[in-house]
């Protein structure tokens, strides 16, 4: 790897983050879309960090809230005037 | 970028805005409730405690629906309530500070990690195969390790998939420290789930232990 590819993986690597939540500028976005076509290095670790967290987000958003508390807490509520 | 939810303020300014017909606290809270139990249980690791959290928060945000303005994001409003709510608590009850051994979590944890212990570290979606063996309970139990102010932002994030800045309105703190604290919890929540496989038996305890 020569220092100037080394350079562009690092200041890939740097916005990690930041490119998965897309929080970078269109432009940054595309520059560092552009690097992972040609470093298989580095596309293959962001291809594994964004696998993590989509799958964390999907397997924690499995949570059901107990059947009968929605009925519960609402029959909890004081009585508003002009609402039955 | 989007715009900051403008909902918060209970000021007679923000009530002046709701002439325009409203959906019912009920509906609102009743499209909610999943998500904030959710949450609420992610924040006490117990679901009495969660249940006794939602109707707290259920309540207060009942009393102070006249300040919600229509049409904005009920669900953020709602969860900065909840979030107060477990904040409040946690003041009561004097919590100390934790000690973590998660600080020091190096990048792409896992990924260094699954290759040696034989899981895929590519593919259309190489996490897959470890975290299908982690399962739900263990990631929970993995994010419930973090440090606090780590564990609430990871919550709102994963859970709820929250932007940067309805988390930072939830929280009440900057956008750049929620960045950080998302960041940073990032990688100590790669640590902590990996710590979580090898307490389990899912992967080994040394590199060279490969996967089952």
């Amino acid at each position: 790897m020569t220092k100037l590819d080394r350079s562009n993986c690092e200041e890939a690597f740097r916005r990690l983050d930041d490119f998965l939540d897309r929080r970078l500028s269109p432009d940054e976005m595309r520059l560092i879309e552009k690097h992972l076509e040609v470093c298989a290095w580095c596309a293959r670790e962001f291809n594994f960090e964004a696998s993590v967290l989509d799958g964390l987000k999907r397997r924690l958003k499995q949570v059901d809230a107990p059947a009968d508390l929605l009925s519960k807490i609402l029959s909890r509520l004081p009585r508003r005037e002009g609402h039955d | 970028m989007p715009e900051l939810p403008q909902a918060f303020a209970s000021t007679p300014a923000t009530r002046q805005l709701e002439s325009a017909p409203r959906a019912s606290f009920e509906d609102l809270f009743a499209s909610v409730i999943t998500t904030a139990f959710g949450v609420a249980l992610r924040y006490t690791r117990n679901q009495a405690d969660a249940e006794d959290m939602v109707q707290e928060a259920a309540l207060l945000a009942y009393r102070a629906f006249d300040s919600f303005e229509s049409g904005t994001n009920f669900r953020a409003w709602f969860l900065k309530i909840l979030t107060n709510c477990y904040f409040s608590k946690r003041r009561r009850e004097k919590s100390r500070p934790v000690t973590s051994d998660l600080d020091d979590t190096p990048d792409l944890y896992i990924y260094a990690r699954s290759g040696e212990a034989g899981f895929p570290t590519q593919g259309p979606d190489p996490a897959a195969t470890l975290l299908d063996k982690l399962g739900t309970e263990r990631i929970v139990k993995a994010i419930n390790l973090l440090p606090e102010e780590y564990r609430v932002v990871c919550t709102l994030y994963f859970l709820e998939d929250l932007s940067y800045e309805d988390i930072a309105s939830v929280l009440k703190c900057p956008v750049g420290t929620v960045r950080s604290r998302l960041h940073r919890g990032r990688r100590m929540l790669q640590k902590s789930l990996w710590q979580v496989a090898v307490e389990d038996g899912i992967v080994g305890s040394s590199p060279h232990e490969a996967a089952q």
